[in-house]
């Protein structure tokens, strides 16, 4: 199962993006984050403790939640912001530590963290128009930073040329054939 | 600096922890006031008073390798409120992992709104291993003899208005070594594990919404 987030503020990316995929695999969900009411983390650790893999906000993120837990890729696609997410995509990502596994692995002589369940494919998507080089660096930067923690594979892409309906074909098509 | 005119931001939903610990120690020094970002409702009235600031301090949790969601809602409604006339902006950002790369992201955010935004960028301080500090004080972290100096030295140049270089905290703080690696993993994971099964869960069961898709 492929589920995608974007943050559809300015343009409609995540349909964009479901109807190539839909093309090849059957079982594509799609969140508009923009448009659902996400508290942020409050940091509470009830998560990790007292309702461990369970997040007690009672909000839209307990529906997504139920998606992405265990869903083999997971793509978020978010305007490119100071060479970050926008607040609407950062929001689920801070979210989904109730997902997270809490227990500390090794790689790479470091330590690092892991998801709970088979682990999932994280891709990133950035967007936006004539992009900087320090902006795109800094998005693939937070990609690369991600996937060590969590443990995960994936790629991050950079889409600065606006909402052009070629390029996310293409986008989509590599992160089929990953 | 004028001190009355200092605004020291602390962007973590918790009063009491690190960030708002390392924000309370420049205040100190510096004066000013600490203002807790609200995490609910929204965050315009926040602009006028980092408009009239002639320093902004922000200092943050990392949450997935950088920032806050509530932190960038800000950054990006002072971006479009814009009418900054050059203030100056310092950044802390602390984490929980014992490395300065995982959290450096947070820092380069704030440069790049800076950057957009007609704001003099002077400098971050990234801080590894803040969750075991837990909001005590810096003297309890493990690199004290070189990290409590270190942010000493932050904390003069935020009251004389010069740049902090990055190489202040690079310098600061080691990676722990092959052995402490292993035994700081073995020791945070055996704490969480405990933690989990005093709540009567079981740390290798399938996660709660795998379990509520069946
Ligand atoms: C949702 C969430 C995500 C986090 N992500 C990270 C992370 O990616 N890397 C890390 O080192 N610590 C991470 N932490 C741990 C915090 O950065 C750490 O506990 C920090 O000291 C909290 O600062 P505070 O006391 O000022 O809130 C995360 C914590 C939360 C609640």
């Amino acid at each position: 199962m492929i589920v995608i987030i974007s943050d559809d503020s300015k343009d409609n990316w995540g349909a964009a993006f479901e109807e190539t995929l839909l093309q090849t695999e059957s079982e594509v969900f799609r969140f508009s984050s923009n448009k659902l009411d996400i508290k942020p983390c409050a940091a509470c650790g009830s998560c990790s403790g007292k309702t461990y893999g369970r997040c007690i906000i009672p909000d839209d993120m307990q529906q997504v939640l139920v998606k992405i837990a265990g869903c083999c890729s997971l793509i978020l696609i978010s305007p490119i912001v100071f060479g970050g997410v926008s607040h609407h995509i950062k929001k689920i990502m801070d979210r989904m530590a109730s997902i997270g596994d809490p227990r500390y692995r090794i790689n790479k002589g470091e330590i690092v963290k892991g998801m709970s369940g088979q682990g999932m494919n994280y891709y990133m998507v950035g967007t936006g128009n004539n992009i900087s080089e320090a902006e795109k660096s800094a998005f693939l930067y937070l990609h690369e930073e991600n996937i060590n923690i969590m443990s995960a594979k994936g790629r991050a892409f950079v889409l600065d040329k606006g909402f052009n309906r070629e390029l996310i074909n293409k986008t989509a098509q590599e992160i089929l054939h990953e | 600096m004028n001190k009355s005119n200092i605004m020291l931001l602390c962007a973590s939903p918790r009063s009491k922890g690190t960030s708002a610990m390392l924000l309370e120690r420049i205040r100190v020094v510096t004066g000013g006031e600490i203002v807790f970002l609200p995490q609910k409702g929204s965050l315009d009235k926040l602009i006028p008073a980092m408009q009239q600031a002639s320093t902004i301090v922000i200092s943050g949790p990392c949450y997935i390798n950088t920032y806050p969601a509530r932190l960038v809602e800000l950054l990006e409604t002072a971006s479009s409120a814009g009418g900054f006339t050059g203030q100056k902006l310092y950044g802390i950002i602390n984490g929980g992992m014992p490395y300065v790369h995982t959290h450096r992201h947070g820092i380069t955010l704030l440069q790049l709104f800076a950057e957009r935004n007609n704001i003099a960028w002077q400098g971050g301080f990234v801080l590894g291993v803040g969750a075991m500090l837990d909001g005590n004080p810096l003297e309890k972290h493990m690199d004290r003899k070189t990290i409590v100096p270190a942010f000493d030295m932050f904390i003069q140049h935020i009251a004389e208005g010069s740049p902090s270089p990055d190489s202040l905290y690079e310098q600061a703080q080691k990676p722990p070594s092959k052995i402490m690696t292993y035994v700081f993993s073995k020791l945070l994971t055996f704490l969480v594990v405990k933690r989990i099964k005093k709540h009567g869960h079981d740390p290798d069961a399938p996660n709660w919404y795998i379990r509520e898709q069946k």
